[in-house]
């Protein structure tokens, strides 16, 4: 006997597909604009650490909101 | 042929740089991996594997970014290491804090383990890089070797966490996703292990090898734990939901009906 019943694609969170689309600027941010800065001092730590905290942060966003890609079928 | 050319690579961009070669040829490869894998997904409906192809893009995605950075000498720092001046491409570092923690969501996802569990794979995963950023910074051989140290150490737990209890875990959801997970759990324990190595007699370490070969190692390595683990990881069908697997759903089924 066929199956006939009709299955729904899972829908996606918009918050997180818009999340993960933060995520990635905020990375490409770590990655171009923070080691151009120049800062008065002309030190580098506080370039490096900025620039691995905004990667840091992109990462986590992007563990968490793939972990809630869809919403949750009631 | 100019001998540089044969010992380190070609300088493209007329900076000096003959690793640029290599860092152009490493972007393109990441950017190429990444619209194969966004062609490849395009249209996928599955749950599963949606989140697959979400961090796989992800992943070599930022890589190549990183790389492009990197080949217009963004990133670029010169630290001083006792009477010598090292030069050191931070915004690799960028990228492996990023990307290597979403190589293990991918293979935490597939073995369905906790949130707690890939929590922890995550941030001793984060904390190999950030030693290993702390290591190339530092000024003198003591404090870098020290933190080269640290973070293999990291690195070995990560390593020992997806060889045992990941893999225990992908084992028992059947034999497609053990197969998939073994293989990507080989190439990262082969692939992740070459990156202290490189980094120790490299110029970053010992200096046995020069900064041109150093980098195509590095671009070799990346390229396959990214875009190679990432086509491995999607051409399986693994990747699919429970709903989606052919033969083992109907059995489930044919079983639960008797």
């Amino acid at each position: 006997m066929t199956d006939t019943t009709t299955e729904q694609p899972p829908v996606l969170r918009t918050r997180s597909v818009v999340g993960l689309a933060v995520c990635v600027v905020t990375a490409l941010v770590g990655i171009f604009l923070i080691p151009t800065l120049q800062e008065p001092g002309g030190g580098l730590n506080v370039r490096f650490w900025t620039m691995a905290a905004l990667e840091l942060l992109a990462m986590g966003g992007v563990v968490y909101f793939v972990l809630n890609l869809h919403e949750e079928p009631n | 042929m100019d001998p540089i050319a044969l010992q380190a690579g070609y300088d493209l961009l007329g900076d000096g740089r003959p690793e640029t070669l290599w860092l152009g040829i490493g972007t393109l490869l990441m950017l190429i991996g990444t619209f194969y894998f966004i062609v490849k997904g395009w249209g996928v409906t599955d749950k599963e594997a949606r989140e697959y192809y979400s961090i796989t893009i992800l992943v070599p995605g930022i890589a190549s970014a990183a790389y492009l950075s990197m080949f217009f000498g963004i990133g670029l720092t010169e630290v001083q290491v006792g009477s010598e001046m090292l030069d050191i491409y931070y915004a690799r570092y960028a990228d492996w804090l990023f990307t290597t923690p979403l190589l293990l969501l991918d293979l935490a996802l597939l073995a369905k383990v906790d949130r707690v569990s890939i929590g922890t794979l995550v941030g001793v995963d984060a904390l190999m890089i950030v030693t290993g950023l702390i290591g190339a910074l530092s000024h003198t051989p003591l404090a870098r070797y020290t933190w080269w140290l640290f973070s293999t150490i990291c690195m070995i737990v990560v390593l020992y966490f997806l060889a045992t209890s990941l893999r225990a875990a992908a084992k028992e959801r059947g034999p497609e996703v053990a197969s998939t997970f073994n293989t990507l759990t080989a190439l990262v324990l082969v692939l992740w292990t070459a990156y202290p190595i490189l980094w120790i007699v490299g110029t970053e370490g010992a200096g046995v090898v020069g900064l041109g070969i150093e980098t195509l190692l590095f671009m070799v390595l990346d390229v396959t734990a990214k875009v190679g683990f990432g086509f491995i990881l999607l051409r399986s069908r693994a990747i699919l939901g429970d709903t989606q697997a052919p033969e083992p759903s109907a059995g489930a089924d044919a079983q639960a009906a008797d």
